[in-house]
C-alpha cells in the first residue's frame, strides 16, 4: 500500500488531475466574474458585500494553485489552499442540498436555479478530497520544480 | 514555510484579481449590492408554462440583476400601464401591439443594438398576466439567448418596496 501511495507516476497523475481541474474551473470565472458572482449569490451563504470581492479573487487563486500543484512550486501551500477550497465547496453544496436549493453548482459554469442533480458535484468534490489525501500521504519527490 | 507559500499565493491572486477586474471588459464593481428579498417561495411559474420556455426568476433574482448587472428589463404591458409605473429603466414592448409581419424588425428596433446574448428580463403586471411569457417565447424564437421571465411582475416589485418609475400619475 505504501509503495502504491508513494509511486512517482501516480503522484504526478493526481497532481495533474487536480491541477487541470482547478485551472479549468477558474477559466469561466476569470472571463465572467459577474456570472461567478451570481453563482455565489445563489448559495445565499456569503454576505452581500463580499460576493464580488470573492468572485474577483477566488478564480485567480484556483488558477495559481492548479499551476503550483502541476509544476511543484509552492507545493505544500497550494495543496493546503486547494484542500480548504474543496472543503468549502463541499460544505456549500451540501448546505444547498440541505436547504432545498436546486442549482447546478457553478463549479465549471455559472450556477443557475436548476432541477439538475446537485449531488453529482458534491460527489465530484468528495472524490477530489480522496485524491488530495493521496498527495498528503505520498512521499514522492520526483518532478517538483521547487522541491516539496 | 507552508504559511508563507499560502500568503504569497493569496497575495498574487488578489493582485491579479484586482488588475484583471480593472482591465476586463466584463468587470464588476468590487462591492456589489445584494439584498435578500426572498419570501422563500421561489419564482412564480404560471400553469401555462411549457417545456422549453424561458426560465422563471424570483423577485430576489430580479432585484439582484437590477442592482448589480446590466440586464435589460422589458415591460410587455400596454404603454398606458407602462407609464403608470414600471421597473426603472425598463423598455416597453407591448405584446398586444406586436405586428404579425416584421416582428423581428419591430423588436430589434425597440431593443436598439442589443446583442442577442444580452440578459433580458421580461415582465408584466403579475400573476394574472401572461404577456411576459408570450413575449419571452417570441424573443427566444427570434434568437435572443438569455431571456428570463419575472412572473411576479411590477406588482411584486412594488410590493417589496422597490423603486418604481412613473411617467404619469394614475388612479388604481
Amino acid at each position: 500500500m505504501r509503495r502504491v501511495i508513494d509511486n512517482d507516476i501516480l503522484t504526478l497523475m493526481v497532481r495533474m488531475a487536480i491541477g487541470i481541474t482547478f485551472i479549468y474551473a477558474s477559466y469561466y470565472k476569470i472571463i465572467g466574474p459577474g456570472d461567478f458572482a451570481k453563482s455565489i449569490w445563489y448559495y445565499h451563504l456569503v454576505p452581500g458585500a463580499l460576493i464580488n470581492l470573492i468572485a474577483v479573487f477566488l478564480p485567480w487563486m484556483e488558477l495559481l494553485c492548479g499551476l503550483c500543484l502541476i509544476f511543484g512550486v509552492g507545493y505544500r501551500g497550494s495543496l493546503w489552499l486547494v484542500t480548504i477550497m474543496t472543503v468549502v465547496f463541499v460544505v456549500a453544496i451540501a448546505s444547498a442540498i440541505a436547504r432545498g436549493i436546486d442549482l447546478d453548482c457553478g463549479c465549471f459554469k455559472a450556477a443557475k436555479s436548476s432541477s439538475a442533480s446537485t449531488w453529482k458535484p458534491l460527489l465530484f468534490d468528495v472524490g477530489l478530497l480522496v485524491l488530495l489525501a493521496q498527495l498528503y500521504l505520498s512521499r514522492s519527490r520526483k518532478w517538483f520544480l521547487a522541491g516539496r | 514555510m507552508i504559511f508563507r507559500q499560502i500568503v504569497v499565493i493569496m497575495a498574487i491572486s488578489v493582485a491579479f484579481g484586482i488588475v484583471s477586474n480593472i482591465v476586463s471588459p466584463n468587470k464588476i464593481p468590487f462591492f456589489g449590492h445584494y439584498r435578500s428579498l426572498s419570501s422563500g417561495d421561489g419564482p412564480i411559474v404560471p400553469p401555462t408554462a411549457e417545456e422549453g420556455d424561458p426560465p422563471f426568476i424570483a423577485i430576489d433574482v430580479a432585484e439582484m440583476e437590477f442592482s448589480n448587472y446590466d440586464a435589460v428589463f422589458v415591460d410587455a404591458r400596454d404603454p398606458e400601464e407602462f407609464e403608470c409605473g414600471t421597473i426603472p429603466g425598463s423598455i416597453n414592448i407591448p405584446f398586444e401591439y406586436m405586428p404579425d409581419e416584421g416582428l423581428e424588425a419591430y423588436i430589434d428596433s425597440a431593443l436598439g443594438d442589443l446583442p442577442r446574448e444580452h440578459q433580458l428580463i421580461v415582465f408584466c403586471s403579475g400573476e394574472e398576466c401572461d404577456l411576459s411569457l408570450h413575449l419571452g417565447r417570441n424573443l427566444m424564437m427570434l434568437g435572443y439567448t438569455n431571456v428570463a421571465v419575472f412572473f411576479g411582475g411590477s406588482r411584486e416589485w412594488e410590493k417589496f418596496g422597490l423603486e418604481m418609475e412613473r411617467q404619469v400619475r394614475c388612479d388604481e
